[in-house]
């Protein structure tokens, strides 16, 4: 059956939805899957009209006959956004309160923690955290702690660094307590007071790409959007991840999502589903050599032992 | 089942709220305003209240002021659902013994977000 059989009558020529899928799973490694037709109507018209064409078919004929990477990362990022709202996965911000923020300065005592919400969207994520830590201030004295979110560049990221939410955003997941305490009005939206929002620093950045230009996480929160990439997109954004995580620092997983077969150099916390700790790198005792006990053929007679550290890549 | 008193002065909002609670598989009783909702309390103490501010004979605030004080009135989760987004009165509803606070115009989603923070679901 084809898309436009499917969902009747469409902006777009059917060959155009099932380029699109194929666009969206190259660049960001994410299955639309079969009704996708409904997310290119509603997310990429609204696209088309923000970027000021003439229709959605405008856009899209410009995307594909020009090519531009610009816009196909607009458009990627519309059709990939996710529905999100404040506290979505409860169990991960659990987690986060009561075993990794505690873990952190129990260990770290006054220093600088810094943590990732890796996918952040439009922002209720990171700006979710930067409440958990509000709350958690005196339990947490000393600890100085820098938040950062990433995404592709998308209006969501927009709006997140704007920090402004509709009426129906702020009443999903968040308690009365927590709107009063960390909003005000602005219009008839709602903005994330200062000393929530000064917390938060957001970055464009392609999730799927090499993540050198980031700098090393304490913990790193990517929730809900592991079950939606495409097995080699998957290996690939884990193994990314893998290597933001310090020593001894977690990765925290949405509800019901794991790391499967592989480990990534992560072990998980015992009783904590979807809550991995990034392993120590090994100390690995090597020989070390004599210079005095060389014979002259440039062999050794003899070694000694001392340690000395040695990295290895995680598994 | 539980039960969930709707406390609004307009019949559409009642329809439309008590609809939506009986989704999330509560039965539902109606009050036309705060006075009426507090005579149905008194004989049989619902689980949840979702009740509306501005209302003739008595208004949501008092209602609730009112019922934290009647025996077993301590019980019920109460969510405001209202027109009025005033930080300041939303402050006084959760003072005076509101459990959660719903701003209208709401959806589906909204009423089982603000019942789930407050346990009912």
């Amino acid at each position: 059956m084809s898309v436009s059989d499917r969902h009747g009558a469409l902006s777009l020529a059917p060959s155009y939805y099932e380029a699109l899928h194929r666009l969206t799973l190259e660049l960001a490694g994410i299955n639309l899957g079969a009704s996708h037709a409904f997310l290119v109507e509603t997310r990429l018209s609204r696209l088309a009209r923000d970027e000021g064409y003439e229709s959605l078919d405008a856009m899209i004929n410009e995307l594909f006959k020009n090519g531009s990477s610009r816009l196909a990362v607009q458009v990627v990022s519309a059709l990939t956004e996710r529905d999100t709202h404040f506290f979505k996965d409860k169990l991960a911000f659990d987690r986060l309160e009561k075993i990794v923020l505690p873990d952190l300065h129990r260990k770290r005592g006054g220093g600088r923690v810094r943590l990732l919400s890796f996918g952040c969207a439009s922002g209720q994520e990171p700006y979710g955290m930067a409440m958990v830590l509000d709350r958690m201030s005196e339990q947490l004295e000393g600890l100085k702690i820098d938040i950062v979110g990433v995404d592709y560049p998308s209006q969501a990221l927009d709006r997140a660094r704007q920090g402004i939410y509709t009426h129906f955003e702020v009443q999903r997941g968040l308690p009365i307590q927590d709107l009063v305490k960390y909003f005000e009005p602005a219009k008839t939206d709602w903005a994330v007071k200062s000393h929530i929002k000064d917390r938060v620093e957001f970055r464009d950045v392609h999730l799927l790409s090499k993540l050198d230009g980031l700098e090393d996480f304490h913990a790193v929160m990517f929730c809900g959007s592991l079950p939606h990439y495409s097995a080699p997109a998957r290996v690939r954004v884990l193994r990314g991840l893998s290597g933001l995580v310090k020593e001894n620092g977690f990765l925290i997983l949405g509800r019901g999502e794991d790391l499967s077969q592989m480990n990534f150099g992560f072990d998980r916390v015992d009783g904590s589903a979807g809550l991995y700790k990034k392993r120590e790198i090994p100390v690995i005792v090597e020989p070390e050599i004599d210079e005095s006990l060389k014979v002259p053929n440039g062999r050794t007679t003899f070694e000694k032992t001392s340690k000395r550290r040695k990295t290895s890549m995680p598994t | 089942m539980k039960t969930c008193l709707i406390v609004d002065d307009s019949r559409m909002i009642r329809r439309v709220a008590g609809r939506i609670v009986k989704d999330l598989g509560f039965e539902t009783i109606e009050a036309v305003n705060g006075q009426d909702a507090l005579d149905k309390c008194g004989l049989d103490m619902p689980h949840a209240v979702l009740v509306d501010w501005a209302m003739p004979v008595m208004d949501g605030f008092d209602f609730v002021k009112n019922l934290r004080e009647m025996p077993g009135g301590d019980k019920p989760i109460v969510v405001f659902c209202t027109a009025v987004r005033d930080v300041e009165r939303i402050v006084e509803a959760l003072a005076a013994g509101a459990d959660e606070y719903v701003m209208k115009p709401f959806d589906s989603d909204i009423i089982e977000s603000k019942f789930a923070l407050a346990g009912l679901v």
